[in-house]
């Protein structure tokens, strides 16, 4: 299905093959939605390729105006899936498939992906208008400045050719826009931003970071910053976005657009200028490659349902389709000079593959507050930022860890539907308010490893005859010993923090950890200063192609400890700008 | 792309059957406190429903507020059948139902619907002992998944969450007891 978006109609037409435009984005989730709307804003004609389904915004898939008994199957997802071997990486990650939001979730069955036997490698995916940005975790943290320069003082990965001061203003304008309610914490690790009002704290949380802060200068406890409005601006509201309601039922979409999705806002921002055409249902196989110019000339793409080829073209080319999806298209884009993948003569694409890891989960019951109660469903946690980059107390691995954290409201005492008791005495004694209870899970960074890759099937093919991706990626030594670590500093933390009854669990050493498991696959064309052992320049853009830009995860060069989706938005928006610059020189 | 939805909705078990579950046909047997269910359901035939029904309010009876039969949970978990249940959960439900039918014949001499409340309260409540106590069993797992399903359909119920506020209209993490209250009287923040 093909769409030109307009500002009065949403007019159906199909673009022909003849059609330049100035610029081609290849995918609609969180980066696409910021390349197109940057182009259109700025008058540039822009083709969105997406490669699932048409959604509007609101959508009738939509399932946050459900009360728990009006969901299908009560929320749960039916059994017959796992039977069937559908969604097998989602029902291994516990929790995640559910009925409210299954339909924003790809089933590896359909499109299906190749792994190590004993190393599995968990890929979601979200095939749809808007892709992953519905069902993102909304946790916005910016990158501090030892995070850029990590790789070139301890010589892991590429040197990032770029630092916070070069993004710090790509950082501003893209939270101004999309809305982020965090507190100005005045912390290095996670620079503050433009921001709306801060969630509260629980009472709970409230007296663990106090105890935190009395103890430690290096650790502390602050407010999750979350794409979720809290004061929509004007420019928010003629979106059609209101302020978060505080449902937490986000991942099923938000008929307010309260949290920030390119459904919402970057795509209706586009669609707004009248310069938007969305194709959907077409799935990317290639960036097409002129010889003779040396530049890329467009996409190709197979149709989902006719599975017929067709190509767009356009002055630039803005990849966009996840960090996997990206590298994906780029090692199937082969030609006469790139016979091993587009923009690929550093031999890097596919490499360097990372996501965040956890191994460590802390948690313990806070006392002294049973007379405190909260109200609502807050959409975010707290966090505690990586304060281990120093290297301090002599432990024996780089890099570091933060701790995704919570204590927004206080639990149940539940029911015995898993314990003995049935009848009268414990049905009144059922779901009562017990303690309040803080949950911390470690977030590991990574490291740029090399030998952490992505490449091209030699023979397994998807559906359109597409190579599917094999990927082989795993946690290795420092990694290991980062759990270890981050064991015994929650163990403490918690402690501090006044936690009574603190229970820490630890991944063992033999246990496998599944890396995507955290949903930050990053890298694999990541940024770079030499063309000889990198994919993009400072701006993204390839080395080899000078009008091909690879904006999304794929681009990293590292990947922190914070939740990246943050600064792929502001890479992307920079991105954008320099391409702009260059087109209207005339360069591109 | 129409029917890319409709194939995908029915793939995934997206019916109106769970939540439009109709009540049971059934008749009050007053001598025994026993519903007996009169028509066959989806999955379950009307033996079964009526034990289900049975076994769901022993389990989550009427009190001062709904139990398992005003809550419907015998209808809605007949429909949960067609649209979630695998092929091992269906083989455990009819399993388990049989297995009680056994117990009480094994136990009372008599027929699971032909016992008195009192023997049949008595007889789910000692294998929900037994269930939890020994876990190694069939007829422990069996009872033991029915029983989650059950609470989860009670739990997840209109009738057992009236005062649940699908638009809070914002959080608070602060509050004291009365001004909760105030919050939930008003039913927004």
């Amino acid at each position: 299905m093909s769409q030109t978006l307009n500002k009065s109609s949403e007019k159906v037409t199909t673009p022909t093959s003849e059609q330049i435009f100035d610029v081609i984005v290849v995918g609609s989730g969180i980066t696409g939605g910021w390349a197109a709307k940057e182009f259109c804003e700025k008058g540039f004609k822009t083709l969105v390729i997406e490669r699932g389904r048409h959604l509007d915004h609101p959508s009738p898939e939509y399932n946050d105006m459900k009360a728990p008994w009006q969901l299908d199957n009560l929320g749960f997802a039916p059994e017959t899936l796992k039977e069937q071997g559908r969604y097998s990486q989602l029902i291994a990650k516990k929790k995640v498939l559910k009925s409210d939001s299954i339909q924003f979730y790809s089933d590896d069955s359909e499109y299906p992906y190749s792994f190590p036997k004993e190393r599995p490698f968990m890929w979601t995916r979200g095939y749809q208008l808007g892709g992953r940005s519905l069902t993102w975790g909304r946790q916005v943290l910016r990158w501090g400045k030892k995070d850029f320069d990590a790789n070139a003082k301890d010589g892991h990965g590429v040197p990032w050719p770029i630092g916070y001061d070069d993004l710090a203003p790509w950082y501003d304008y893209v939270e101004e826009f999309i809305g982020v309610a965090g507190n100005k914490d005045g912390l290095d690790s996670v620079p503050d931003g433009v921001f709306q009002k801060p969630w509260e704290m629980s009472s709970a949380e409230q007296f663990i970071a106090k105890n935190i802060a009395r103890k430690y200068s290096d650790r502390h406890l602050i407010i999750g910053r979350s794409a979720n409005l809290t004061q929509p601006t004007q420019k928010q509201q003629q979106l059609g976005r209101i302020q978060c309601q505080a449902r937490a039922y986000c991942a099923r979409g938000c008929t307010f657009g309260a949290y920030f999705s390119s459904l919402s806002a970057t795509l209706p921002a586009a669609r707004n200028t009248g310069n938007l055409t969305i194709v959907t249902d077409a799935i990317a196989s290639s960036i097409d490659y002129n010889e003779a110019t040396g530049k890329a000339s467009g996409v190709t793409i197979v149709d989902a349902h006719t599975k017929e080829k067709r190509s767009y073209k356009a002055r630039v080319v803005f990849l966009c389709a996840s960090a996997l999806g990206s590298v994906q298209i780029l090692l199937n884009s082969k030609s006469k000079t790139f016979p091993n993948g587009i923009a690929n003569s550093s031999g890097a694409v596919g490499h360097y593959i990372m996501d965040h890891f956890t191994g460590a989960v802390g948690m313990g019951e806070v006392p002294g507050l049973e007379d405190k109660f909260s109200y609502g469903r807050r959409p975010i946690g707290t966090y505690i930022p990586n304060y281990r980059q120093d290297k301090t107390d002599d432990v024996d691995f780089i890099r570091g860890y933060g701790f995704q954290t919570v204590a927004a409201s206080r639990p149940s005492s539940g029911t015995t539907a898993k314990k003995i008791g049935i009848g009268v005495e414990v049905k009144a004694q059922a779901n009562q308010p017990k303690p309040w209870y803080f949950r911390a899970f470690m977030y590991g960074e990574i490291l740029p490893y090399y030998e952490n890759q992505a490449n091209l099937h030699p023979t397994k093919k998807d559906a359109w005859g597409i190579p599917q991706l094999h990927i082989d990626a795993q946690i290795r030594d420092n990694e290991r010993k980062m759990i270890k670590q981050a064991a015994k500093d929650i163990k403490e933390i918690l402690e501090v923090g006044g936690c009574n009854k603190v229970k820490i669990i630890e991944t063992p050493n033999d246990k496998h950890i599944t890396v995507g498991n955290r949903t930050h696959e990053m890298g694999g064309a990541c940024m770079g200063a030499n063309p000889k052992t990198s994919v993009l320049n400072k701006w993204a853009q390839s080395h080899d192609v000078a009008n091909l830009f690879v904006t999304d995860g794929a681009c990293m060069s590292s990947c922190a400890t914070q939740n990246p989706s943050l600064t792929y938005m502001a890479i992307t928006a920079r991105a954008a700008d320099y391409a702009v610059k260059l087109m209207n020189e005339g360069t591109l | 792309m129409l029917t890319n939805k409709i194939t995908r909705r029915v793939f995934i078990g997206a019916t109106a059957y769970v939540v439009s579950a109709p009540l049971l046909a059934s008749i009050f047997n007053t001598k025994i406190n026993m519903r007996k269910v009169v028509e066959n359901g989806q999955f379950f035939d009307a033996y079964a429903l009526t034990m289900l029904t049975d076994v769901a309010e022993i389990m989550i009876p009427k009190t001062d507020t709904p139990g398992a039969t005003d809550a419907n949970v015998a209808s809605v978990l007949d429909g949960l059948m067609v649209t979630w249940a695998g092929s091992k959960t269906k083989q455990q439900y009819i399993s388990i139902i049989q297995q009680i039918e056994v117990i009480a014949k094994a136990t009372y001499q008599g027929a699971y619907q032909q016992l008195s409340l009192q023997q049949r309260q008595q007889l789910i409540t000692e294998l929900d002992k037994r269930a939890f106590v020994n876990q190694e069993t069939d007829l422990s797992a069996s009872y033991r998944h029915l029983k989650e399903m059950i609470f989860h359909v009670y739990y997840t119920s209109e009738q057992a969450n009236l005062d649940f506020v699908l638009i809070p209209g914002g959080y608070r993490g602060d509050l004291s007891k009365a001004e909760l209250d105030v919050i939930k009287k008003r039913g927004y923040l």
